[in-house]
């Protein structure tokens, strides 16, 4: 495959925070693109500033220092471009559980702007896709995790948006659901949407993400595709590899 | 963004937050019920007229001047709307102790106790201190029956007597109602607000919703217009009730109480976004609650005059929001004044709105 234009452009990414009086830089200059219609993952251990990195990228963090641009917008002047344009599955499953899941679908549609009519064809497409159809009059209260995460996904590309960011999506699910979701990645990747992930599981980055970006103490420690990591650090899986790049030593 | 788009997105918020509440029936009885309850309670139980409350009256004194005070007491309480307060009972020869043990067995509410020199004392121009026990874990019972003996007693002579029914059921509603009705409107606002968006910040969902283009101030002003609603509604319902269960009588501006409870809800939407932001999940953010509720519900003379209570605490009151508001309440609702009464409570409401939206709106565009 090959990509001819990034999405995605940070340079000199560096977010600071400041706690009872002592300063974290959770992300220390990073500079990455992200290919247009690439599965782009992002992996490190805990504190590795993963998540931080992925909320600057979905506009809800704004950097201390260094740019982002999403399609061209300015992630700090921009924002409310680059909204519109992204699709967000958190890693906490944020649905609201006294609705049913087409309620909290319909919210989603209409914050997007959805139009009404396109919005239900759109919810009732893919609540077949993920098999929630009988489900879709039940409030979400009393939803597995494996259903969650299925409704999370949907309600982040009602709007059809180009690119996807998908924070550690298969965490804590059985392997059923696990697989289901890969395969839904790989649908929206085939029809031309950009993705991104973190995860935690190298078997995921490994079997989905066309390049892997290592992240280790705030640092981007690697980028390339699955095969080259390996390849570069003679391991023969990604675990290895990972192992050797960001330490062996437990993170808090 | 344009404004529509705001309002239209905002509106979109509060359809939530609407059909969210039409879930939660758990939620619906402290909101719309409790204060109903409150008012009923609190108007038949603590301001309600005594009825046949027992009185001992203990003379031991032969004298005409006992006489003449005994059948005032009797006479007037006879001659009560038809509904004797006071039910009284006449003995003699009884110690104080074994008068204090009928009322520690709940015989009496109160006993006087007449000592048997009280007509030749008083013949003599004399003072002399007439005893009156009563049963003080009833506060209301013995507070009429103490303010009923003062009058009597002050009164030395054949002096007619009068009891203005102040301490009638009537009168301790019209003082209650505006001031529940203010309690409740701003505990709602403060309460549901706060914990709607701490419980959506423990679950995740408000950040979710930050996520997509609706802009904060959207999310906030959605927010609002439902509690604006929501707590208007519930203070009609009050009202309703206070009129239909309770005859509670409006003597003012329904416009003008509606200006002040708008008014006073800002202020408590922006106090509970301000307090959510400075927790994570719902059960901090009752703890927090608490300690702006119960000051507030029992400093700032929503059941006694502020006139009754320490200095201390007046000076803790005027710290108090609530306290302004139960003022307008009163000033318009029993009193009937106009706007020009209330202008110093509309001023200090106003205020309390602006700093504590702003730093509300501040606070909550901050946070993740």
């Amino acid at each position: 495959m090959i990509y001819l234009e990034p999405i995605i452009e940070v340079r000199d990414l560096t977010k600071v925070f400041h706690s009872r009086g002592r300063k974290i830089t959770a992300v220390d200059d990073v500079s990455f693109d992200v290919l247009d219609g690439e599965i782009f993952g992002m992996i490190g251990p805990n504190g590795a500033g993963k998540s931080t990195t992925f909320s600057m990228l979905t506009t809800l963090v704004k950097p201390t220092s260094g740019s982002i641009k999403v399609a061209g917008f300015d992630v700090y002047k921009q924002d409310n471009k680059i909204r519109p344009i992204i699709g967000i599955v958190p890693q906490k499953l944020s649905l609201y559980p006294d609705l049913t899941a087409r309620e909290n679908l319909e919210l989603m549609g209409k914050l997007y702007d959805v139009p009404k009519s396109i919005m239900e064809e759109r919810i009732d497409y893919y609540l077949r896709l993920v098999g929630l159809e009988s489900h879709a009059d039940r409030f979400t209260g009393g939803f597995s995790g494996g259903m969650k995460q299925r409704l999370s996904v949907i309600c982040a590309v009602l709007h059809d948006p180009p690119i996807i960011f998908w924070d550690e999506p298969s965490t804590g699910l059985d392997p059923q659901t696990r697989q289901s979701i890969w395969k839904l990645a790989r649908k929206f990747n085939g029809e031309g949407k950009t993705l991104i992930f973190t995860t935690h599981y190298m078997e995921e980055a490994d079997s989905l993400c066309d390049r892997i970006a290592v992240m280790n103490l705030g640092k981007l420690v690697a980028l390339d595709t699955p095969e080259k990591l390996k390849e570069k650090s003679g391991s023969s899986n990604l675990e290895d590899m990972f192992i050797r790049l960001t330490g062996e030593e437990v993170r808090d | 963004m344009t404004i529509m788009t705001e309002l239209r997105h905002a509106w979109i918020i509060t359809v939530k937050e609407f059909r969210q509440l039409s879930r939660n029936k758990a939620l619906m009885v402290p909101l719309f019920l409790f204060p109903i309850i409150m008012i009923i309670f609190f108007g038949y139980g603590m301001g309600g007229t005594v009825k046949n409350a027992p009185i001992l009256i203990v003379n031991d004194d032969t004298g005409i001047a006992s006489n003449a005070l005994i059948q005032e007491i009797g006479s007037y309480t006879a001659s009560y709307n038809g509904n004797p307060m006071f039910k009284m009972t006449y003995t003699k020869d009884m110690a104080q102790a074994e008068a204090e043990s009928k009322i520690d067995a709940g015989m009496y509410k109160a006993i006087l106790l007449i000592p048997h020199d009280y007509s030749e004392r008083l013949a003599q121009n004399e003072n002399v201190t007439l005893t009156l026990l009563t049963d003080s874990s009833d506060t209301t019972t013995s507070g009429i029956i103490v303010g009923f003996m003062r009058q009597i007693l002050s009164r030395a002579g054949p002096v007619g007597l009068e009891i203005p029914n102040i301490y009638g059921n009537l009168e301790y509603l019209d003082f209650l109602t505006p001031a529940v009705i203010a309690l409740t409107i701003f505990m709602g606002s403060v309460a549901t607000t706060g914990s709607a968006i701490a419980g959506e910040k423990e679950d995740g969902t408000i950040v979710r919703i930050l996520m997509t283009p609706v802009s904060r101030t959207s999310v906030i002003l959605g927010k609002t217009i439902y509690q604006l609603i929501l707590q208007l509604v519930r203070a009609v319902i009050l009202i309703l009730a206070a009129y239909f269960l309770v005859g509670f009588h409006m003597n003012g501006s329904w416009l003008l109480v509606s200006l002040v409870l708008v008014i006073f809800t800002l202020g408590g939407v922006g106090m509970g976004i301000v307090m959510s932001t400075r927790v994570d999940d719902m059960e901090s953010f009752f703890q927090l609650n608490l300690l702006l509720t119960l000051p507030s519900m029992f400093v700032t003379g929503v059941f006694f005059p502020l006139s009754s209570v320490p200095d201390w605490m007046r000076y803790i009151a005027y710290c108090l929001p609530l306290t302004y508001a139960n003022d307008a309440m009163r000033t318009i609702m029993i009193k009937g004044q106009g706007i020009g009464a209330i202008s110093t409570d509309l001023i200090i409401l106003s205020l309390f709105a602006l700093i504590t939206f702003s730093a509300g709106v501040h606070l909550f565009r901050r946070e993740a």
